[in-house]
């Protein structure tokens, strides 16, 4: 499993999703954090919407009977295309949260956590991302958003390596998916 | 949550007799959650705690024992009932399977 108790380690008071005192959640990002969210999310639905049967996607459908290919193949005859409304209606959800600046419900906030970790799964399936990867250096923990310059509050991002940017873009997901969990488990 | 209203109707599939190895109808089914390097392991432990209503301390050994030793069982009970449960994990990215509780 990635991430190895980061989250303990907390010296920012405010991240970008934060829970609010009424109960209810604000995602507090930046205009380009959004817009890179968005594009990632409006992918992540073209890809779906096109497939589900890309490699990329596998860990987003996953066997539900590992020793009973028959059981397996009924269970997926029967539960993939509800699994898919939900992946796309989570999506549906984030985009719209994501282009918001109001406070979002429970409901949304989860929608927003599931989307962020499909993106993460499908990223991380990409980079075939092994327990092995995970050195100190690649924990995104709150205190250091990866891809995020915190002075510039910036995304950068080289643009002439393809698995250097997916790379830094899961880290960034790893660092706002932390911070989603640490939100929603106050309301535990 | 369609399948599962179908299972309940059609009472039928569910009871058919499995010949030859009546013993298995009172073995509950096991849901299991296996390691991967990609989920977080804070996330892990919130959706345990979210789905199954543990606590943190328990929710957080299940984790742990996911991560290290690369399974664990996180439920138990009818074969519709892990089946709702292994779809609920699927729906939260984890991966999860099914089996029959082996003695």
């Amino acid at each position: 499993m990635g991430n190895h108790g980061a989250r303990d380690i907390v010296t920012i008071k405010k991240g970008p999703v934060v829970r609010t005192k009424n109960g209810a959640y604000k995602l507090a990002l930046p205009k380009d954090h959004r817009e890179v969210l968005t594009h990632l999310i409006t992918q992540l639905r073209d890809s779906l919407l096109n497939t589900t049967d890309d490699a990329s996607l596998r860990r987003l459908f996953p066997t539900a009977y590992h020793n009973d290919a028959k059981k397996d193949a009924e269970y997926q005859r029967l539960m993939r295309e509800e699994l898919l409304a939900s992946r796309l209606s989570s999506i549906e959800i984030s985009l719209s949260v994501i282009a918001r600046h109001d406070e979002l419900s429970e409901a949304e906030i989860d929608a927003f956590a599931r989307s962020i970790n499909s993106l993460r799964l499908v990223l991380g399936t990409t980079l075939d991302i092994a327990e092995s990867d995970y050195g100190a250096q690649n924990i995104p923990d709150k205190t250091s958003a990866g891809s995020v310059d915190e002075k510039t509050n910036s995304i950068e991002i080289e643009q002439d390596d393809e698995e250097p940017v997916q790379r830094e873009l899961y880290e960034y997901l790893g660092w706002i998916l932390e911070w989603t969990v640490g939100a929603q488990s106050e309301a535990l | 949550m369609g399948y599962f209203q179908l299972v309940n109707a059609r009472p039928a599939e569910v009871l058919e007799p499995d010949v030859g190895d009546a013993t298995k109808f009172d073995k509950p089914w096991i849901v299991i959650v296996w390691n991967d390097p990609i989920n977080l392991m804070s996330y892990v432990t919130f959706v345990f705690q979210k789905l199954f209503g543990y606590s943190l301390e328990k929710a957080t050994e299940l984790m742990l024992d996911v991560h290290h030793k690369g399974r664990a069982v996180v439920s138990n009970g009818s074969r519709e009932r892990a089946e709702f449960d292994v779809y609920r994990l699927h729906e939260h990215g984890l991966w999860a399977t099914m089996e029959h509780e082996t003695l």
